[in-house]
Protein backbone atom coordinates (compact mmCIF):
# COMPACT_ATOMS: atom_id res chain seq x y z
CA UNK A 1 0.00 0.00 0.00
CA UNK A 2 2.86 2.56 1.10
CA UNK A 3 6.24 2.93 0.45
CA UNK A 4 8.04 0.22 2.27
CA UNK A 5 9.74 2.54 4.29
CA UNK A 6 6.73 4.48 5.35
CA UNK A 7 4.63 0.74 5.94
CA UNK A 8 7.65 -0.54 8.24
CA UNK A 9 7.43 2.49 10.34
CA UNK A 10 3.93 2.13 10.15
CA UNK A 11 4.43 -1.31 11.73
CA UNK A 12 7.02 -0.65 14.15
CA UNK A 13 4.46 2.70 16.09
CA UNK A 14 2.08 -0.19 16.17
CA UNK A 15 3.96 -2.51 18.09
CA UNK A 16 3.78 -0.36 20.65
CA UNK A 17 1.85 -0.61 23.46
CA UNK A 18 -1.56 1.65 23.33
CA UNK A 19 -0.73 2.45 19.39
CA UNK A 20 -3.91 0.93 17.31
CA UNK A 21 -3.14 0.80 13.56
CA UNK A 22 -5.15 3.92 12.93
CA UNK A 23 -2.45 5.92 15.56
CA UNK A 24 0.35 4.07 13.99
CA UNK A 25 -0.72 5.61 10.71
CA UNK A 26 -1.37 9.24 12.27
CA UNK A 27 2.50 9.56 14.23
CA UNK A 28 4.04 8.10 10.73
CA UNK A 29 2.31 10.91 8.83
CA UNK A 30 3.02 13.40 11.54
CA UNK A 31 6.99 12.78 11.25
CA UNK A 32 7.18 11.84 7.70
CA UNK A 33 5.79 15.81 7.76
CA UNK A 34 7.83 17.33 10.24
CA UNK A 35 11.49 19.13 9.76
CA UNK A 36 13.78 16.36 9.42
CA UNK A 37 15.96 17.87 12.46
CA UNK A 38 12.44 16.88 14.58
CA UNK A 39 12.84 13.02 13.39
CA UNK A 40 16.22 13.19 14.40
CA UNK A 41 15.75 14.41 17.66
CA UNK A 42 13.21 11.38 18.28
CA UNK A 43 15.59 9.06 16.83
CA UNK A 44 18.08 10.30 18.81
CA UNK A 45 16.03 10.43 22.39
CA UNK A 46 15.45 6.61 21.33
CA UNK A 47 18.88 5.93 20.82
CA UNK A 48 20.25 8.04 24.04
CA UNK A 49 17.45 6.28 26.72
CA UNK A 50 18.27 2.47 25.07
CA UNK A 51 21.88 3.33 25.32
CA UNK A 52 22.34 5.18 28.56
CA UNK A 53 19.55 4.07 30.39
CA UNK A 54 20.30 0.39 32.09
CA UNK A 55 18.89 -1.12 35.42
CA UNK A 56 20.37 -0.41 38.96
CA UNK A 57 21.76 -3.18 40.01
CA UNK A 58 20.92 -3.02 43.58
CA UNK A 59 16.82 -2.18 42.95
CA UNK A 60 16.05 -2.66 39.32
CA UNK A 61 14.65 0.56 38.77
CA UNK A 62 16.12 2.77 35.73
CA UNK A 63 19.90 4.09 36.44
CA UNK A 64 21.69 5.91 34.23
CA UNK A 65 24.91 4.03 32.65
CA UNK A 66 27.84 6.03 33.81
CA UNK A 67 31.32 4.45 32.35
CA UNK A 68 33.48 6.41 34.80
CA UNK A 69 31.27 4.96 37.87
CA UNK A 70 31.22 1.12 36.41
CA UNK A 71 33.40 -1.38 37.87
CA UNK A 72 32.06 -3.81 35.84
CA UNK A 73 29.49 -4.79 38.28
CA UNK A 74 26.58 -2.19 37.11
CA UNK A 75 25.30 0.78 38.26
CA UNK A 76 23.04 1.97 40.64
CA UNK A 77 20.18 4.67 40.29
CA UNK A 78 19.67 7.93 41.77
CA UNK A 79 17.75 6.60 44.70
CA UNK A 80 20.26 3.72 46.01
CA UNK A 81 23.01 6.32 45.48
CA UNK A 82 21.57 8.73 47.22
CA UNK A 83 22.98 8.80 51.10
CA UNK A 84 20.15 10.45 52.67
CA UNK A 85 17.39 7.68 51.89
CA UNK A 86 16.86 5.38 54.53
CA UNK A 87 18.34 1.61 53.81
CA UNK A 88 16.50 0.01 56.37
CA UNK A 89 12.73 0.72 54.91
CA UNK A 90 12.52 -0.79 51.79
CA UNK A 91 9.00 -0.47 48.85
CA UNK A 92 8.35 -3.27 46.90
CA UNK A 93 6.85 -2.60 43.63
CA UNK A 94 6.20 -4.30 40.66
CA UNK A 95 7.13 -2.26 38.07
CA UNK A 96 9.59 1.15 37.64
CA UNK A 97 6.77 3.80 36.98
CA UNK A 98 5.34 2.54 40.50
CA UNK A 99 8.59 4.08 41.96
CA UNK A 100 8.15 7.58 39.80
CA UNK A 101 4.34 7.33 41.50
CA UNK A 102 5.29 7.06 44.86
CA UNK A 103 8.46 9.15 44.40
CA UNK A 104 5.97 11.77 43.14
CA UNK A 105 4.28 11.72 46.82
CA UNK A 106 7.37 13.14 48.34
CA UNK A 107 6.48 10.94 51.45
CA UNK A 108 8.48 7.76 51.34
CA UNK A 109 12.40 8.30 52.10
CA UNK A 110 13.65 4.77 52.36
CA UNK A 111 14.98 2.92 49.12
CA UNK A 112 12.76 0.70 46.56
CA UNK A 113 12.90 -2.71 44.87
CA UNK A 114 11.41 -3.26 41.68
CA UNK A 115 10.38 -6.82 40.97
CA UNK A 116 9.83 -6.64 37.20
CA UNK A 117 6.67 -7.72 36.95
CA UNK A 118 3.98 -9.94 38.98
CA UNK A 119 3.17 -13.58 39.64
CA UNK A 120 0.96 -14.47 36.24
CA UNK A 121 1.52 -18.38 35.30
CA UNK A 122 -0.55 -17.18 32.55
CA UNK A 123 2.11 -14.99 30.71
CA UNK A 124 4.66 -17.15 32.19
CA UNK A 125 5.84 -15.58 35.26
CA UNK A 126 6.51 -17.56 37.98
CA UNK A 127 8.94 -16.48 41.04
CA UNK A 128 12.25 -17.39 39.21
CA UNK A 129 11.20 -14.73 36.47
CA UNK A 130 10.88 -11.65 39.15
CA UNK A 131 13.67 -10.34 41.30
CA UNK A 132 12.60 -12.50 44.13
CA UNK A 133 16.14 -13.63 45.10
CA UNK A 134 17.22 -10.71 45.12
CA UNK A 135 15.01 -8.88 46.91
CA UNK A 136 15.92 -11.80 49.76
CA UNK A 137 19.30 -10.79 49.47
CA UNK A 138 19.11 -7.49 49.90
CA UNK A 139 17.38 -7.87 53.09
CA UNK A 140 20.16 -9.37 55.02
CA UNK A 141 22.92 -8.12 53.63
CA UNK A 142 21.19 -4.60 53.66
CA UNK A 143 19.91 -4.10 57.25
CA UNK A 144 16.54 -3.81 56.36
CA UNK A 145 13.68 -4.10 59.36
CA UNK A 146 11.11 -3.09 57.29
CA UNK A 147 9.33 -4.30 53.98
CA UNK A 148 5.89 -1.81 52.57
CA UNK A 149 4.33 -4.27 49.68
CA UNK A 150 3.38 -1.86 47.29
CA UNK A 151 1.80 -4.26 44.64
CA UNK A 152 -0.82 -3.81 42.72
CA UNK A 153 -4.23 -4.61 44.57
CA UNK A 154 -5.45 -7.14 41.36
CA UNK A 155 -5.33 -11.16 41.90
CA UNK A 156 -1.59 -10.90 40.21
CA UNK A 157 -0.35 -8.50 42.75
CA UNK A 158 -2.04 -10.00 45.97
CA UNK A 159 -0.35 -12.74 45.02
CA UNK A 160 2.68 -12.00 44.50
CA UNK A 161 3.01 -10.11 48.12
CA UNK A 162 1.20 -13.31 49.62
CA UNK A 163 4.04 -15.28 48.31
CA UNK A 164 7.18 -12.51 49.55
CA UNK A 165 4.96 -12.39 53.12
CA UNK A 166 5.90 -16.30 52.96
CA UNK A 167 9.62 -16.33 51.92
CA UNK A 168 9.76 -13.51 54.58
CA UNK A 169 9.42 -15.70 56.89
CA UNK A 170 12.31 -18.46 55.98
CA UNK A 171 14.74 -15.33 56.61
CA UNK A 172 17.08 -15.63 59.60
CA UNK A 173 16.17 -11.55 60.43
CA UNK A 174 13.33 -10.27 62.43
CA UNK A 175 11.40 -7.82 59.94
CA UNK A 176 8.52 -5.78 60.10
CA UNK A 177 6.07 -6.56 56.93
CA UNK A 178 3.67 -3.43 55.77
CA UNK A 179 0.90 -3.67 52.78
CA UNK A 180 -0.27 -0.55 51.74
CA UNK A 181 -3.69 0.39 52.83
CA UNK A 182 -6.94 1.05 49.93
CA UNK A 183 -9.18 3.55 50.67
CA UNK A 184 -10.73 6.72 49.74
CA UNK A 185 -9.16 9.06 47.35
CA UNK A 186 -7.95 12.43 48.80
CA UNK A 187 -9.73 15.61 48.13
CA UNK A 188 -13.05 13.45 46.83
CA UNK A 189 -16.05 13.18 47.76
CA UNK A 190 -17.51 9.97 49.50
CA UNK A 191 -20.42 9.75 47.12
CA UNK A 192 -18.01 9.69 43.93
CA UNK A 193 -16.58 6.34 45.51
CA UNK A 194 -17.16 2.74 44.10
CA UNK A 195 -18.85 0.39 46.71
CA UNK A 196 -15.82 -1.63 46.36
CA UNK A 197 -13.41 0.74 47.68
CA UNK A 198 -15.96 2.39 50.48
CA UNK A 199 -16.00 -1.61 51.84
CA UNK A 200 -12.24 -1.95 52.04
CA UNK A 201 -12.48 1.45 53.43
CA UNK A 202 -14.34 0.88 55.80
CA UNK A 203 -12.68 -2.79 56.34
CA UNK A 204 -9.34 -0.76 57.30
CA UNK A 205 -10.77 1.63 59.17
CA UNK A 206 -8.71 3.43 62.13
CA UNK A 207 -9.26 4.32 65.64
CA UNK A 208 -8.86 8.10 66.18
CA UNK A 209 -9.68 8.43 69.45
CA UNK B 1 -40.07 -0.86 37.49
CA UNK B 2 -40.96 -0.81 33.65
CA UNK B 3 -40.20 0.17 30.47
CA UNK B 4 -41.75 3.94 28.93
CA UNK B 5 -40.51 3.66 25.80
CA UNK B 6 -38.12 1.66 23.81
CA UNK B 7 -36.13 2.20 20.44
CA UNK B 8 -33.74 0.81 18.73
CA UNK B 9 -31.80 1.94 16.08
CA UNK B 10 -29.73 -0.52 13.49
CA UNK B 11 -30.38 -2.90 15.58
CA UNK B 12 -30.23 -6.80 14.38
CA UNK B 13 -33.59 -6.63 11.51
CA UNK B 14 -34.88 -3.19 12.24
CA UNK B 15 -33.52 0.36 10.68
CA UNK B 16 -35.54 2.32 13.47
CA UNK B 17 -38.32 0.55 15.73
CA UNK B 18 -39.99 1.73 18.73
CA UNK B 19 -42.62 0.16 21.01
CA UNK B 20 -44.81 1.36 23.79
CA UNK B 21 -45.13 -1.14 26.43
CA UNK B 22 -48.42 -1.24 28.51
CA UNK B 23 -46.92 -0.06 32.36
CA UNK B 24 -48.76 -2.97 33.61
CA UNK B 25 -49.35 -6.39 33.23
CA UNK B 26 -48.83 -8.63 29.63
CA UNK B 27 -47.59 -6.44 26.38
CA UNK B 28 -47.48 -9.03 23.98
CA UNK B 29 -45.72 -9.03 20.66
CA UNK B 30 -47.44 -10.49 18.18
CA UNK B 31 -45.79 -11.56 14.42
CA UNK B 32 -44.84 -14.51 12.02
CA UNK B 33 -41.83 -16.14 12.76
CA UNK B 34 -38.91 -14.19 11.53
CA UNK B 35 -40.16 -11.06 11.61
CA UNK B 36 -37.73 -9.46 14.99
CA UNK B 37 -40.15 -9.98 17.86
CA UNK B 38 -37.22 -11.86 20.40
CA UNK B 39 -34.54 -9.06 18.63
CA UNK B 40 -36.85 -6.45 20.77
CA UNK B 41 -36.84 -8.79 23.91
CA UNK B 42 -33.02 -9.07 23.13
CA UNK B 43 -32.52 -4.88 22.78
CA UNK B 44 -34.28 -4.82 25.97
CA UNK B 45 -31.75 -7.51 27.70
CA UNK B 46 -29.13 -5.60 25.85
CA UNK B 47 -30.16 -2.03 27.80
CA UNK B 48 -30.32 -4.39 31.10
CA UNK B 49 -27.15 -6.75 30.94
CA UNK B 50 -25.09 -5.72 27.75
CA UNK B 51 -25.20 -9.09 26.50
CA UNK B 52 -27.48 -10.60 24.52
CA UNK B 53 -29.45 -13.51 26.11
CA UNK B 54 -28.99 -15.88 23.02
CA UNK B 55 -25.19 -15.54 23.72
CA UNK B 56 -24.58 -13.50 20.48
CA UNK B 57 -21.50 -11.70 19.99
CA UNK B 58 -22.43 -7.92 20.50
CA UNK B 59 -21.05 -7.43 16.87
CA UNK B 60 -23.94 -9.66 15.45
CA UNK B 61 -26.64 -7.38 17.14
CA UNK B 62 -25.49 -4.49 14.79
CA UNK B 63 -27.96 -4.33 11.28
CA UNK B 64 -26.35 -5.77 8.44
CA UNK B 65 -24.47 -3.91 6.50
CA UNK B 66 -24.35 -0.66 9.61
CA UNK B 67 -21.12 -0.20 11.62
CA UNK B 68 -23.18 1.05 14.37
CA UNK B 69 -26.46 0.36 15.92
CA UNK B 70 -28.44 1.69 18.94
CA UNK B 71 -30.80 0.85 22.13
CA UNK B 72 -32.57 3.48 24.03
CA UNK B 73 -34.84 2.55 26.71
CA UNK B 74 -37.22 4.72 28.92
CA UNK B 75 -37.11 3.61 32.46
CA UNK B 76 -39.06 4.25 35.54
CA UNK B 77 -38.09 2.88 38.99
CA UNK B 78 -39.74 3.61 41.78
CA UNK B 79 -41.06 6.56 40.53
CA UNK B 80 -37.53 7.78 38.91
CA UNK B 81 -37.24 8.28 35.75
CA UNK B 82 -33.85 6.34 33.65
CA UNK B 83 -32.91 7.13 30.47
CA UNK B 84 -30.40 4.23 29.11
CA UNK B 85 -29.12 4.80 25.81
CA UNK B 86 -25.91 1.64 25.17
CA UNK B 87 -24.12 2.00 21.59
CA UNK B 88 -23.42 -2.05 19.98
CA UNK B 89 -20.75 -1.63 17.28
CA UNK B 90 -19.36 -3.59 14.71
CA UNK B 91 -15.68 -3.60 16.81
CA UNK B 92 -14.94 -2.06 19.55
CA UNK B 93 -16.95 -0.75 22.72
CA UNK B 94 -20.17 0.94 22.67
CA UNK B 95 -20.65 4.03 24.56
CA UNK B 96 -23.21 4.12 27.33
CA UNK B 97 -24.71 7.27 28.30
CA UNK B 98 -27.20 6.72 31.74
CA UNK B 99 -29.71 9.91 31.66
CA UNK B 100 -27.93 11.81 29.00
CA UNK B 101 -24.81 11.42 31.14
CA UNK B 102 -21.92 9.51 29.99
CA UNK B 103 -20.84 6.07 32.18
CA UNK B 104 -17.77 5.02 31.80
CA UNK B 105 -17.75 1.74 33.44
CA UNK B 106 -19.96 -1.01 32.24
CA UNK B 107 -20.90 -2.00 35.92
CA UNK B 108 -22.12 1.73 36.75
CA UNK B 109 -24.75 0.90 33.79
CA UNK B 110 -25.41 -2.88 33.91
CA UNK B 111 -28.65 -2.98 37.05
CA UNK B 112 -30.21 0.57 36.45
CA UNK B 113 -32.74 -1.95 34.15
CA UNK B 114 -33.47 -5.53 35.76
CA UNK B 115 -34.80 -8.14 33.98
CA UNK B 116 -35.77 -11.76 34.12
CA UNK B 117 -35.89 -13.62 31.12
CA UNK B 118 -37.15 -16.61 30.02
CA UNK B 119 -36.33 -18.37 26.46
CA UNK B 120 -36.65 -21.77 24.92
CA UNK B 121 -33.14 -22.48 25.03
CA UNK B 122 -33.73 -22.42 29.32
CA UNK B 123 -35.05 -26.10 28.94
CA UNK B 124 -31.03 -26.47 28.83
CA UNK B 125 -30.97 -25.57 32.13
CA UNK B 126 -32.47 -28.94 33.40
CA UNK B 127 -31.38 -30.87 30.37
CA UNK B 128 -28.13 -29.81 29.50
CA UNK B 129 -24.79 -29.87 31.07
CA UNK B 130 -23.72 -28.30 34.72
CA UNK B 131 -22.71 -25.05 33.04
CA UNK B 132 -25.96 -23.40 32.59
CA UNK B 133 -27.05 -24.18 35.60
CA UNK B 134 -24.17 -22.81 37.48
CA UNK B 135 -24.37 -19.56 35.19
CA UNK B 136 -27.99 -19.60 36.20
CA UNK B 137 -26.91 -18.76 39.78
CA UNK B 138 -24.07 -16.74 39.35
CA UNK B 139 -26.06 -14.38 37.59
CA UNK B 140 -28.81 -14.39 39.88
CA UNK B 141 -26.40 -13.66 42.76
CA UNK B 142 -24.55 -10.78 40.92
CA UNK B 143 -28.27 -9.71 40.20
CA UNK B 144 -28.83 -9.70 44.05
CA UNK B 145 -25.77 -8.52 44.96
CA UNK B 146 -23.75 -6.21 42.36
CA UNK B 147 -20.40 -6.51 44.42
CA UNK B 148 -20.27 -10.56 43.99
CA UNK B 149 -19.45 -9.99 40.26
CA UNK B 150 -16.14 -9.03 41.74
CA UNK B 151 -15.90 -12.10 43.38
CA UNK B 152 -17.05 -14.50 40.52
CA UNK B 153 -14.09 -12.54 38.25
CA UNK B 154 -11.41 -12.92 40.91
CA UNK B 155 -12.33 -16.80 40.89
CA UNK B 156 -12.16 -16.87 37.24
CA UNK B 157 -8.75 -15.24 37.23
CA UNK B 158 -7.48 -17.01 40.07
CA UNK B 159 -8.63 -20.40 38.07
CA UNK B 160 -6.92 -19.43 35.13
CA UNK B 161 -3.69 -18.61 36.60
CA UNK B 162 -3.27 -22.23 38.43
CA UNK B 163 -4.59 -24.34 35.24
CA UNK B 164 -1.86 -22.31 33.61
CA UNK B 165 0.87 -22.61 36.62
CA UNK B 166 -0.45 -26.91 36.28
CA UNK B 167 -0.08 -27.12 32.54
CA UNK B 168 3.57 -25.48 32.71
CA UNK B 169 4.44 -27.76 35.44
CA UNK B 170 4.06 -30.81 32.91
CA UNK B 171 3.27 -33.24 35.52
CA UNK B 172 6.28 -32.41 37.74
CA UNK B 173 6.39 -29.83 40.20
CA UNK B 174 9.98 -28.07 39.75
CA UNK B 175 11.63 -26.56 43.10
CA UNK B 176 10.41 -22.81 43.62
CA UNK B 177 6.96 -24.14 41.66
CA UNK B 178 5.83 -25.17 44.92
CA UNK B 179 5.52 -21.46 46.67
CA UNK B 180 3.71 -20.03 43.44
CA UNK B 181 1.23 -22.86 43.34
CA UNK B 182 0.44 -22.51 46.99
CA UNK B 183 -0.34 -19.10 46.90
CA UNK B 184 -2.84 -19.39 43.84
CA UNK B 185 -4.55 -22.28 46.45
CA UNK B 186 -4.86 -19.68 48.88
CA UNK B 187 -6.38 -17.30 45.97
CA UNK B 188 -8.84 -20.29 44.39
CA UNK B 189 -9.49 -20.71 48.01
CA UNK B 190 -10.73 -16.99 49.27
CA UNK B 191 -12.94 -16.56 45.96
CA UNK B 192 -13.97 -20.24 45.78
CA UNK B 193 -15.05 -20.40 49.73
CA UNK B 194 -17.11 -16.87 48.72
CA UNK B 195 -18.92 -17.38 45.81
CA UNK B 196 -19.96 -20.91 47.17
CA UNK B 197 -21.33 -19.90 50.29
CA UNK B 198 -23.24 -17.16 47.98
CA UNK B 199 -24.52 -19.86 45.55
CA UNK B 200 -25.47 -22.28 48.46
CA UNK B 201 -27.66 -19.54 50.39
CA UNK B 202 -28.98 -18.15 47.42
CA UNK B 203 -30.49 -22.50 46.59
CA UNK B 204 -31.77 -21.83 50.52
CA UNK B 205 -33.80 -19.02 49.40
CA UNK B 206 -34.53 -20.48 45.94
CA UNK B 207 -36.28 -23.51 47.21
CA UNK B 208 -39.85 -22.38 47.63
CA UNK B 209 -40.24 -19.92 45.33
CA UNK B 210 -39.33 -22.54 42.80
CA UNK B 211 -41.61 -24.91 44.85
CA UNK B 212 -44.65 -22.44 44.51
CA UNK B 213 -43.79 -21.48 40.81
CA UNK B 214 -43.68 -25.29 40.00
CA UNK B 215 -47.24 -25.76 41.79
CA UNK B 216 -48.96 -22.71 39.96
CA UNK B 217 -47.62 -23.57 36.29
CA UNK B 218 -49.95 -26.77 37.51
CA UNK B 219 -47.12 -29.38 38.75
CA UNK B 220 -48.32 -31.86 41.07
CA UNK B 221 -44.75 -33.57 41.65
CA UNK B 222 -42.39 -32.29 44.61
CA UNK B 223 -39.80 -29.99 43.47
CA UNK B 224 -36.67 -30.11 44.90
CA UNK B 225 -33.27 -28.44 44.59
CA UNK B 226 -29.73 -29.67 45.62
CA UNK B 227 -26.45 -27.95 45.56
CA UNK B 228 -23.60 -30.52 45.41
CA UNK B 229 -19.92 -29.01 45.88
CA UNK B 230 -17.39 -31.08 43.97
CA UNK B 231 -15.16 -31.22 47.57
CA UNK B 232 -15.17 -31.56 50.95
CA UNK B 233 -14.44 -29.41 54.25
CA UNK B 234 -12.10 -26.89 53.21
CA UNK B 235 -11.23 -25.77 49.60
CA UNK B 236 -7.84 -24.94 50.77
CA UNK B 237 -7.42 -28.82 51.93
CA UNK B 238 -9.38 -30.13 48.99
CA UNK B 239 -6.75 -28.16 46.34
CA UNK B 240 -3.51 -29.27 48.60
CA UNK B 241 -4.88 -33.41 48.07
CA UNK B 242 -6.13 -32.88 44.61
CA UNK B 243 -2.82 -30.91 43.91
CA UNK B 244 -0.87 -34.60 42.41
CA UNK B 245 -4.02 -35.50 40.17
CA UNK B 246 -4.21 -32.06 39.36
CA UNK B 247 -0.59 -31.65 38.30
CA UNK B 248 -1.33 -34.69 36.13
CA UNK B 249 -4.52 -33.63 34.15
CA UNK B 250 -3.57 -30.09 33.89
CA UNK B 251 -6.64 -28.68 35.39
CA UNK B 252 -8.20 -27.82 39.26
CA UNK B 253 -10.59 -30.77 40.12
CA UNK B 254 -12.16 -29.02 43.23
CA UNK B 255 -14.26 -25.58 43.59
CA UNK B 256 -17.29 -23.97 42.63
CA UNK B 257 -16.34 -24.21 39.06
CA UNK B 258 -16.96 -28.31 39.36
CA UNK B 259 -20.57 -27.84 41.28
CA UNK B 260 -23.47 -29.27 40.11
CA UNK B 261 -27.29 -28.32 40.96
CA UNK B 262 -29.78 -30.80 41.24
CA UNK B 263 -33.13 -30.89 40.77
CA UNK B 264 -35.34 -33.92 41.43
CA UNK B 265 -39.34 -33.69 40.47
CA UNK B 266 -40.50 -36.38 42.91
CA UNK B 267 -37.14 -37.79 44.25
CA UNK B 268 -36.58 -38.56 40.49
CA UNK B 269 -33.57 -36.83 38.63
CA UNK B 270 -35.41 -34.31 36.03
CA UNK B 271 -32.39 -34.04 33.78
CA UNK B 272 -32.98 -37.88 33.51
CA UNK B 273 -36.73 -38.93 34.20
CA UNK B 274 -38.66 -36.53 33.78
CA UNK B 275 -41.00 -35.68 30.48
CA UNK B 276 -40.28 -33.03 28.29
CA UNK B 277 -43.50 -31.07 29.50
CA UNK B 278 -42.29 -31.24 33.14
CA UNK B 279 -38.59 -30.11 32.08
CA UNK B 280 -40.07 -27.29 30.41
CA UNK B 281 -42.75 -26.50 33.41
CA UNK B 282 -39.23 -26.85 35.67
CA UNK B 283 -37.25 -24.62 33.15
CA UNK B 284 -39.71 -21.61 33.61
CA UNK B 285 -40.23 -22.27 37.37
CA UNK B 286 -36.44 -21.84 37.68
CA UNK B 287 -36.79 -18.43 35.95
CA UNK B 288 -39.84 -17.31 37.55
CA UNK B 289 -38.98 -18.33 41.37
CA UNK B 290 -35.63 -16.13 40.41
CA UNK B 291 -37.18 -13.38 39.18
CA UNK B 292 -40.22 -13.89 42.77
CA UNK B 293 -37.05 -13.99 44.77
CA UNK B 294 -35.22 -10.73 43.42
CA UNK B 295 -38.37 -8.70 43.53
CA UNK B 296 -38.57 -9.87 47.00
CA UNK B 297 -35.21 -8.84 47.89
CA UNK B 298 -34.53 -6.01 45.70
CA UNK B 299 -37.93 -4.17 46.54
CA UNK B 300 -38.67 -3.59 42.63
CA UNK B 301 -40.12 -5.97 39.89
CA UNK B 302 -37.97 -6.81 37.25
CA UNK B 303 -39.22 -6.40 33.84
CA UNK B 304 -39.99 -9.95 32.85
CA UNK B 305 -39.10 -11.26 28.99
CA UNK B 306 -40.86 -14.60 28.23
CA UNK B 307 -40.28 -15.51 24.26
CA UNK B 308 -41.96 -17.88 22.62
CA UNK B 309 -43.42 -19.53 25.79
CA UNK B 310 -46.22 -20.49 24.81
CA UNK B 311 -44.78 -22.89 21.90
CA UNK B 312 -43.18 -24.71 24.43
CA UNK B 313 -45.87 -25.46 26.66
CA UNK B 314 -49.25 -27.74 26.43
CA UNK B 315 -52.30 -25.93 26.92
CA UNK B 316 -53.04 -26.89 30.22
CA UNK B 317 -49.55 -25.40 31.33
CA UNK B 318 -50.21 -22.34 28.66
CA UNK B 319 -53.59 -21.98 30.50
CA UNK B 320 -51.48 -21.83 34.16
CA UNK B 321 -49.16 -19.86 33.26
CA UNK B 322 -51.74 -17.27 32.26
CA UNK B 323 -53.68 -17.32 35.06
CA UNK B 324 -50.42 -17.10 37.37
CA UNK B 325 -48.19 -14.36 35.72
CA UNK B 326 -46.36 -12.05 38.23
CA UNK B 327 -47.43 -8.68 38.80
CA UNK B 328 -45.48 -6.20 37.01
CA UNK B 329 -44.32 -5.35 33.40
CA UNK B 330 -44.65 -8.32 31.05
CA UNK B 331 -43.40 -8.21 27.73
CA UNK B 332 -44.38 -11.71 25.79
CA UNK B 333 -43.25 -13.01 22.51
CA UNK B 334 -45.70 -15.40 20.81
CA UNK B 335 -45.85 -16.73 16.84
CA UNK B 336 -49.04 -18.62 17.17
CA UNK B 337 -52.16 -18.51 19.27
CA UNK B 338 -51.93 -17.38 23.13
CA UNK B 339 -54.46 -18.86 25.89
CA UNK B 340 -58.00 -17.58 25.73
CA UNK B 341 -57.74 -16.83 29.13
CA UNK B 342 -54.38 -14.05 28.85
CA UNK B 343 -55.24 -10.60 29.88
CA UNK B 344 -53.29 -8.47 27.11
CA UNK B 345 -52.62 -5.06 27.70
CA UNK B 346 -50.93 -3.73 24.79
CA UNK B 347 -50.59 -5.07 21.96
CA UNK B 348 -47.70 -4.34 19.18
CA UNK B 349 -47.37 -5.96 15.90
CA UNK B 350 -44.27 -7.26 14.23
CA UNK B 351 -43.65 -7.96 11.20
CA UNK B 352 -40.09 -8.17 8.71
CA UNK B 353 -38.35 -5.08 10.73
CA UNK B 354 -41.24 -2.91 11.61
CA UNK B 355 -43.27 -2.53 14.89
CA UNK B 356 -47.26 -1.27 14.61
CA UNK B 357 -47.23 0.49 18.55
CA UNK B 358 -48.52 3.36 19.75
CA UNK B 359 -47.86 5.60 22.70
CA UNK B 360 -50.60 5.70 25.00
CA UNK B 361 -52.99 8.06 24.47
CA UNK B 362 -52.18 8.41 20.79
CA UNK B 363 -54.24 5.26 19.40
CA UNK B 364 -53.57 4.62 16.09
CA UNK B 365 -50.65 2.69 14.55
CA UNK B 366 -48.81 3.87 11.40
CA UNK B 367 -50.61 1.55 9.54
CA UNK B 368 -53.79 2.94 10.65
CA UNK B 369 -54.25 -0.32 12.51
CA UNK B 370 -55.33 -0.27 16.36
CA UNK B 371 -51.70 0.11 18.30
CA UNK B 372 -53.26 -0.72 21.86
CA UNK B 373 -55.83 -3.82 22.42
CA UNK B 374 -57.81 -3.70 25.46
CA UNK B 375 -57.65 -7.17 27.10
CA UNK B 376 -60.39 -7.04 29.06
Amino acid sequence: MYATPVQELIDELGRLPGIGPKSAQRIAFHILKSPAEDAARLANAVNAAKTRVTWCRRCFNFAETDPSADDGTGVECDICSNPRRDPSVLCVVEEPRHVVAIEKSGWFKGRYHVLMGALSPIDGIFAEQLRIKELLARIEAEGVSEVILCTDPDQEGSATAMYLVREFKHLPVKLKVTKVAVGLPVGSELEFADELTLTMALEDRREVS
Amino acid sequence: MYIEHLAVWDYRNFGRAELWPAQEGVTLLAGPNGSGKTNLLEAVGYAASLRSFRASPTASLVRAGCQQGLVSAAVRRDGRALQLEAEVLVSGRGRLRLNRQAVRRPEDFVGALLVTVFSPDDIELVKGGPQARRDYLDAMIVALSPKLALVAANLERALRQRNALLRSAGGVLRPGMEGVLDVWDDKVAEAGEALVTAREQLVMALVPEVEAAYRELGGREKVELHYERSWDGALLDALRTSRALDLRRGVTGAGPQRDELHFCLDGLVARMQASQGQQRSLALALRLGGHALVTRRQGTVPVLLLDDVFSELDGRRSAALAACLPPGQVLLTAAGAVPADLSVAAAAEVSAGSVFSSPPGGAHGPDGSEGVRDGS
